[in-house]
């Protein structure tokens, strides 16, 4: 039945803070190796051949997707936890809006990946975004028509919107809450439920809105109106991975006794299961319609997934990215191990990266060929060097401050939380 | 209450003993219980709640269902049964070419494999639920007791059976009321 919950104990100091200046060590030289790590992607992409280039310039854009994508996920998961009144969470709802609070790093990652794009636009006439390039798109009927909406200064308006209408959600929703650790005003909690209702919906509109502009475009004849939800999918995944991630270090570090138990494993387990499994039908639906309607305008996307190493790295989606953390997290006892938890949530974490690799990198092509450029040893360092930059902003940020919100009227609730099948 | 199970039955004392079965008046005096007759170490017995009591499964120290291998098992079954069918159907007996497609792919096999996988794990749980919990059966001998009844309303009740190693009746007897176990009764095996 229940257990006696010792609040003073787990309201410790040393129970739900890390010591001062913990992980700045590590931080720093995360951000410094990502930081090379990028300066070298752009040194490659300018002192290489054209294929070089090309490949670079996607592969780092693949990275800064997989950064905003832990961001905005979190924050959409933040905003379900308040529009919802969630309890269970209470207790460990601070680190998720930790990962949300960074969508700042995004931003200037997202920056530097427009610059790199400007630099090589003068400079290699490379493009990602192949339908900026006026010479490509002449006389392309199928551009001509979706030119009002594709076209530059709308497409910049869109991207400062959507970081806009991110950073002021995220920002909002990270003042409510630390605040509340100061002055214990309930009626915080209030406010941030009332702007997660519009927040939500903004949330919906703004993620697919941006996986269609900077993914679904760099093909831009193709389209798939399950795109967005694709791309949201495939970044909760990530994101409630990187929280438990988070969650279980600092469990091994000695915080959070109480607070993050084995129930909110438990249900932390669950939620990446079914993320999981949502990712693959959506996935799945996708190539389904296209593989069944076989129209040759949608069917292109496709194909250039199945040539080359490309046909036999295809297969590692549904194998890694669905069979193998479905079989793992079935077991009621493997959703409730930290360990097994923490292990195929950095599985998972590496099999998003690939994912979003594959859904960008094969568009990297050379002015003139039909050769789809295969999988280079720069792509490694062009994907986690952004991701690397961002782990250590964040671990940062989690030692920068009290793990869990100190004063949610809804802590008890959280503390008590128990699965009871 | 005007309807007596027992009226056309032989009297009570004639039938050999089912069990013994004891009231509570609420759910933390029944969980109390429950813990106290898990540590004696009794196999046959059961608790009957109007509603659930959470965290029941642990004072009874219930080990988790054994349905999930049952629905796992029914799961590949279908699995199998789905590839096998439409690779027997379209693949091989009846080919006919739809819409340019292969005779037998993967692709166009899914959302069937994905179907009958859920279809026969649901029967698995079903009904391994029912077979797991003796069902179905027509009746049971707590029925026969008139204060029973009450359990689908607002009484809390333990019964052990005649059946487990361990019982003993005056001990018993004076264990319930340690426990705080009111109107404790003998019941009998249905006639």
């Amino acid at each position: 039945m229940s257990h006696a919950i010792d609040t003073n104990l787990i309201m410790a100091r040393d129970n739900i803070e890390l010591s001062e200046g913990a992980g700045r060590g590590l931080s720093s030289v995360l951000i410094g190796v990502g930081a090379v790590g990028i300066a070298a992607t752009i040194l490659a992409a300018f002192s290489g051949d054209e294929a070089m280039a090309t490949i670079a310039a996607h592969a780092y854009h693949t990275g800064v997707m997989a950064v905003i994508g832990f961001s905005v996920a979190a924050m959409g998961f933040v905003m379900i936890l308040q529009q919802t009144n969630a309890g269970w969470s209470a207790t460990i709802r601070r680190q998720f809006e930790n990962i949300m609070s960074l969508i700042w790093v995004g931003g200037l990652l997202f920056i530097v990946d427009i610059a790199f794009q400007l630099l090589m636009n003068s400079a290699r006439h490379v493009y990602i975004w192949d339908w900026m390039n006026a010479a490509h798109t002449a006389g392309d009927e199928l551009y001509r028509h979706k030119s009002g909406y594709l076209n530059v200064p709308f497409f910049a308006a869109r991207a400062i919107a959507y970081f806009i209408i991110w950073f002021v959600l995220a920002r909002s929703l990270w003042e409510y809450s630390t605040r509340q650790d100061i002055d214990g005003d309930k009626w915080h909690t209030a406010r941030a439920r009332t702007l997660s209702a519009p927040g939500l919906l903004l949330f919906a509109f703004t993620s697919a809105f941006a996986a269609f502009d900077w993914m679904m475009t760099l093909d831009y004849h193709w389209f798939s109106t399950m795109f967005g939800v694709y791309f949201f999918a495939g970044s909760m995944v990530s994101m409630l991975a990187l929280g438990a991630l988070i969650l279980i270090t600092l469990r091994a570090f000695g915080r959070l006794h109480g607070a993050f138990t084995d129930e909110h494993l438990h249900d932390l387990g669950k939620l990446i299961f079914a993320f999981t499994v949502f990712w693959a039908y959506i996935s799945f639906s996708q190539y389904f319609l296209i593989w069944y309607a076989n129209i040759p305008e949608e069917t292109a996307w496709m194909l250039r997934r199945k040539i080359g190493s490309w046909e036999w790295l295809s297969w590692l989606l549904p194998i890694g990215h669905f069979i193998i953390p479905f079989i793992l997290l079935l077991p009621r006892p493997m959703r409730r191990s930290r360990k097994a938890v923490a292990l195929v949530s950095l599985w998972l974490i590496v099999m998003h990266l690939f994912d979003l690799y594959w859904a960008i990198r094969p568009e990297a092509k050379i002015e003139g060929q039909d050769t789809i450029l295969g999988p280079s040893p720069i792509d490694v360092i062009a994907v986690v060097a952004p991701v690397l930059v961002f782990i250590g902003f964040l671990i940062r940020k989690v030692g920068s401050g009290p793990l869990i919100p100190l004063k949610d009227p809804r802590l008890p609730e959280g503390l008590a939380h128990k699965n009871y099948v | 209450m005007a309807y007596d199970h027992g009226s056309h039955a032989a009297p009570d004392d004639a039938r050999p003993l089912w069990g013994l079965m004891a009231e509570f008046s609420d759910p933390a005096s029944l969980s109390r219980a429950a813990k106290h007759v898990k540590k004696e170490g009794f196999r046959n017995w059961d608790v009957y709640s109007p509603f659930p009591v959470h965290g029941m499964d642990e004072a009874m120290g219930l080990k988790p269902s054994r349905v999930t291998f049952i629905m796992g098992f029914m799961c590949l079954t279908g699995f199998t049964c789905a590839w096998l069918m439409q690779w027997w159907m379209g693949g091989v007996d009846y080919k006919i070419v739809v819409a340019g497609k292969p005779l037998f792919a993967w692709e166009q096999a899914t959302p069937i494999l994905f179907e009958l996988s859920v279809l026969f794990s649901a029967f698995g749980a079903v009904f391994g639920m029912l077979i797991l919990n003796l069902l179905p059966r027509w009746n049971h001998p707590l029925f026969g007791k008139q204060r029973f009844l009450r359990v689908s309303d607002d009484r809390f009740v333990i019964a052990i059976e005649a059946a487990d190693p361990k019982f003993n009746e005056p001990d018993l007897r004076r264990m319930f009321e340690s426990l705080g176990g009111k109107h404790i009764d003998r019941v009998e095996e249905e006639s």
